[in-house]
């Protein structure tokens, strides 16, 4: 087992590696660099800039440099924890993003939470209650919070809000409370901001989970070990939970890495239109702007929550189902 | 130097404890409201006073303030509240509260009037100008504006290690600046200079007065010989980047970011604009120097609060629930026009008209300066943009895009402008397949391929690839589609080729292109952008390379125009040395005359006008504005002048 986690822990090192170069040749593909991006822009207001001032900028940022040398800047800094500067703001990355970051991992955080609450119930019900009511229910819900795009449900969610309780929803705490440190006040404000996105993110991830979760459990229900299970006299809750639900969750578990970037990734719309302090947001306006220590640093993080995620349901994984742990010997 | 310092930071404490006050007396006067008497100054500076806490009004405005007329006499108190979009949305706050300048522009943009300057001579040459500062204005940290801080800006503006640039530090024709003493100075140019008034009436206006020389100074070598060692130790890798950290030029976005830096604007920052901002608000400056017609200080507004937000749909909700006070930017666009139409009960608002200062809703600009030999000489040709033109149906895109509203237009002054020409504005306009063909067939366009298309001097079918940035003006696309079918009916093909705005410039110098697609700038300030009327600078894509020969500042893309762009070019130099606006008004019309023989670009319709949300209670806000960068609305329509009934 300790064998096992510490290769595991080597190839994670050598794929953010990898991953590094790889999101610093991703954000100077596009043509041109943070200054063309923002001489288009203020021309796009009907600003000009005079081009010694680009030039004198595009020195001052280092931006005609070859690429190598740039990335060998940029990686030799995060390794002592600089990100570098964002263009846009003039401030370090490093400032910039703890607090979005932290927002965005509290906000999915809960809505996973939400979704393996109300996923794993109704999951296991419709497959043992299959073709039943119940389960005809929570199959037209799954399908439907499947089927409708999550930014929709936010923008349907918003204008309901307008048009019954006459309330903009949006961010994440009024205004006064967001500066301010945490305190019960804020964390109530928080959450009587939070649970729109919270179930609108949820939605989509428990009908997905619902549907795995059915599938895997209804292959396990049919197996002889459950009738052995049933005949020996079990108590009916007992023989599900113990052994055919821990078997069906195994691909859960297996997905758990790819889930923080899927819902990070999967929110940037979501948290465009309900204006959310996330991650979400910055990735796209830095990505839209050249802003490319800005961009590279959050795409830099994303990878590796994934890459630690990964690593967490793999260790996970040995330690649940012996098969695996005692494969790898 | 120290003593500046310190001044600042026992100000900045004071204004700290004003902030609070304001609060609390704001609070007071929602609690008790009820009209306001006549007064000098608002409550919550009255109570500072009293305090002790802000020397008396008389001190803190000039001897001679500014006095704003407005349709009536307000009182004192409320929240602004409008909405702003994050990052690259620092015009939203040029255009509220930053259009400070020496002078302005009146409300109907025509004359320009005095404002932090009181008077100003030119001599006839144009190449001298004498201004007159008002006497007393202060900077909102409490000291005197003078000369020295118009003095220090041309030198920073100069500076060649510092990256700030306008009209200022123009290569072609500096500024040089004298002080007379410490109210009157003159601005000195080698060559006439007979645009500057216009131009420091625009918004390129407040470069001059964007630095104090107090406090930015301090940042600057010349003035502080640590100002390089205070950078590194801040984390700066240059003093420049920490002079533009703390002090950044006119409208820089990081300019808003600093809370500290002293200003001449009718609101100071209170929270400022950072990446995680959500709200970006503003308290009244009590040093402002204007008062209205009865003496009372101004601004009646006590406090701006900008909503921070990516969100459109938010933004929008927002204005429709009642709960942005006064906004055209970002939310009033023509799909949500219905929308805000039938919302006016519910979100006690109505809505105002706002003339935009674009004369086109699209231009589209064929490349005549192509490097294809074929091309460029078809795109030379008068008759195939001709042809081109009277292809285009274009009240069906007026019906079908934009509701009917707008009008066929050509890329011309609007009505509303003095240089309106009907001619101009509605030649080749009438949809005329037969005709249109006709000229095709003259420009050399008589063979077709088996798909109809019309085959060019060489052989290959016309087609026009055209660039579009859909992501700027969605409907460009809805028109080009329209336009597709209509031509292809007359044998020329059209691509629609939509891209990356960055993209977009970058294919301008490498000259990659064979047409691109752009709004009309330049309907009401033609003199000022008459980018389409002649190739004026490098938005004048149709001929970027004649344009760089007219600019002189890259002369290794440049290249020689044709006769006729040559003669308006001269015509334009001789705009800039006439100290006469009568004359500049009719050397402009001969160059739109030559516009006119020539037909350079093609538009489709008049871009119509669009719309304010303006809540009810708020008086004194405009029935009717121009919307323009160079007029940067709303803020000549005098905001400090607002107030809620």
């Amino acid at each position: 087992m300790v064998q096992f986690v510490i290769r595991r822990l080597i190839a994670m090192l050598l794929t953010m590696f990898a991953i590094s170069f790889v999101a610093f040749a991703i954000i100077q593909l596009p043509p041109g660099d943070y200054l063309t991006t923002y001489i288009a822009s203020l021309a796009a207001t009907g600003e000009q800039v005079d081009p010694r001032v680009i030039e004198n900028l595009r020195q001052q940022y280092g931006l005609g440099e070859p690429y190598l040398v740039q990335y060998f800047k940029w990686i030799s800094g995060i390794v002592v924890g600089n990100f570098g500067q964002s263009f846009e703001w003039k401030r370090p990355v490093s400032e910039l993003i703890w607090g979005r970051l932290g927002n965005s991992i509290l906000l999915e955080g809960i809505a996973v939470i939400v979704m393996w609450f109300i996923a794993l119930p109704i999951g296991i019900y419709a497959a043992v209650r299959k073709y039943s009511l119940g389960d005809y229910l929570a199959t037209v819900v799954g399908f439907v919070g499947l089927a409708v795009p999550n930014f929709l449900f936010a923008l349907l969610l918003m204008y309901l809000s307008f048009i019954w309780f006459g309330q903009t929803l949006g961010g994440l705490y009024s205004q006064g409370l967001e500066n301010a440190p945490w305190s019960l006040a804020k964390l109530w404000d928080f959450l009587s901001h939070a649970w729109v996105p919270v179930l609108v993110l949820a939605t989509a991830g428990t009908a997905e989970l619902i549907r795995i979760l059915r599938a895997n459990l209804l292959d396990e229900l049919k197996k002889p070990y459950v009738t052995t299970a049933r005949a020996k006299g079990l108590a009916e809750w007992r023989v599900i939970l113990k052994y055919p639900v821990r078997l069906a969750l195994n691909p859960l578990i297996s997905t758990i890495g790819w889930l923080l970037p899927a819902l990070i990734s999967g929110s940037v719309i979501v948290s465009v239109v309900m204006n959310l302090p996330t991650a979400g947001p910055m990735l796209l306006r830095s990505l839209t702007t050249q802003d490319m220590y800005l961009a590279g640093a959050i795409i830099l993080l994303l990878s590796i929550l994934t890459v630690i995620g990964t690593l967490i349901s793999d260790i996970l994984l040995a330690w649940i189902d012996p098969r695996i742990r005692y494969g790898d010997k | 130097m120290r003593h500046d310092a310190s001044l600042g930071r026992s100000l900045g404490k004071s204004l700290g404890g004003l902030r609070l006050a304001g609060t609390v007396a704001l609070t007071a006067l929602l609690v008790g409201a009820g009209p306001a008497l006549a007064q000098n100054q608002a409550p919550a500076l009255e109570a500072l006073v009293a305090s002790g806490d802000l020397p008396p009004l008389e001190e803190r405005l000039p001897a001679d303030p500014l006095v704003v007329e407005a349709p009536s006499v307000g009182t004192y108190g409320g929240t602004w509240r409008m909405g702003m979009r994050g990052g690259g949305d620092n015009g939203l706050i040029v255009k509220t509260v930053a259009y400070e300048g020496l002078v302005r522009f009146d409300h109907e943009w025509k004359n320009v009037i005095p404002n932090l300057a009181e008077s100003w001579e030119a001599n006839a040459e144009a190449t001298e100008y004498t201004f007159h500062l008002r006497k007393g204005v202060k900077w909102s940290d409490g000291t005197p504006f003078t000369t020295a801080d118009i003095g220090f800006a041309v030198e920073i503006y100069q500076d060649p290690d510092y990256p700030a640039s306008s009209w200022i530090d123009n290569a072609n024709n500096p500024v040089h600046f004298e002080a007379i003493d410490d109210y009157s100075f003159t601005f000195k140019f080698d060559k006439p200079n007979g645009m500057l008034m216009d131009q420091m009436a625009s918004v390129d206006g407040i470069h001059i007065t964007s630095l104090q020389k107090a406090y930015c100074g301090q940042f600057h070598p010349k003035y502080n010989p640590n100002a390089a060692a205070d950078a590194e130790a801040k984390g700066f890798s240059s003093w420049a980047l920490y002079l533009q950290d703390r002090c950044a030029w006119g409208w820089e976005t990081i300019r808003f970011s600093n809370p500290d830096l002293p200003t001449l604007y009718a609101w100071v920052i209170d929270q400022p604009l950072t990446a995680n901002a959500s709200h970006v608000t503003w308290n009244r400056n009590p040093y402002y120097w204007k008062v209205d017609t009865d003496g009372n200080q101004l601004p009646y507004i006590d406090h701006l609060d900008m909503r921070v937000s990516e969100s459109i749909e938010e933004l929008t909700l927002l204005a429709l629930n009642g709960e942005i006070d006064f906004q055209e930017r970002h939310i009033a666009t023509n799909v949500n026009k219905p929308l805000f139409y039938d919302g006016q009960e519910a979100g006690d608002y109505h809505l105002g008209t706002v003339v935009p200062s674009a004369s086109n809703t699209l231009v589209l600009q064929l490349n005549l300066n192509h490097d294809d030999p074929v091309k460029r000489a078809l795109y030379q040709d008068k008759n195939f943009r001709i042809g081109i033109s009277e292809a285009i149906d274009r009240q069906e895109i007026v019906d079908v895009v934009f509701t009917g509203q707008g009008q066929p237009y050509q890329v011309a002054p609007r009505p509303q402008s003095p240089f309106y020409d009907e001619e101009l504005a509605t030649q080749y306009t009438q949809f005329d397949p037969e005709d249109a063909i006709k000229h095709l067939e003259a420009a050399g366009l008589t063979e077709t391929n088996g798909d109809g298309i019309r085959l060019m001097s060489d052989g290959s079918p016309a087609k026009i690839t055209v660039d579009v940035i859909s992501a700027l003006r969605p409907e460009w696309i809805d028109i080009l589609e329209i336009m597709q079918l209509q031509l292809a009916s007359v044998g020329v093909q059209i691509e629609v080729n939509s891209m990356d705005r960055t993209l977009f410039y970058e294919k301008r110098p490498s000259n990659d292109f064979d047409a691109q697609i752009w709004a009309g700038d330049g309907g009401l300030e033609v003199v000022q952008e008459p980018r389409y009327y002649f190739p004026f600078s490098d938005e004048s894509a149709w001929a970027y390379r004649w344009a760089q020969w007219f600019q002189g500042l890259r002369p290794e893309i440049a290249e020689e125009p044709a006769d006729w762009a040559k003669q308006q070019m001269e015509l334009y130099n001789q705009i800039r040395s006439s100290s006469d606006p009568e004359e500049r008004s009719t050397l402009m019309k001969q160059i739109l005359e030559i516009t006119k023989e020539q037909f350079p670009v093609i538009g489709v319709s008049l871009m119509p006008d669009s719309y304010s949300i303006i809540k009810n209670n708020l008086a004194n806000a405009p029935e009717t504005m121009f919307n323009a960068w160079l007029f940067p609305t709303p803020s000549p329509m005098d905001p400090a002048t607002w107030y809620f009934k």
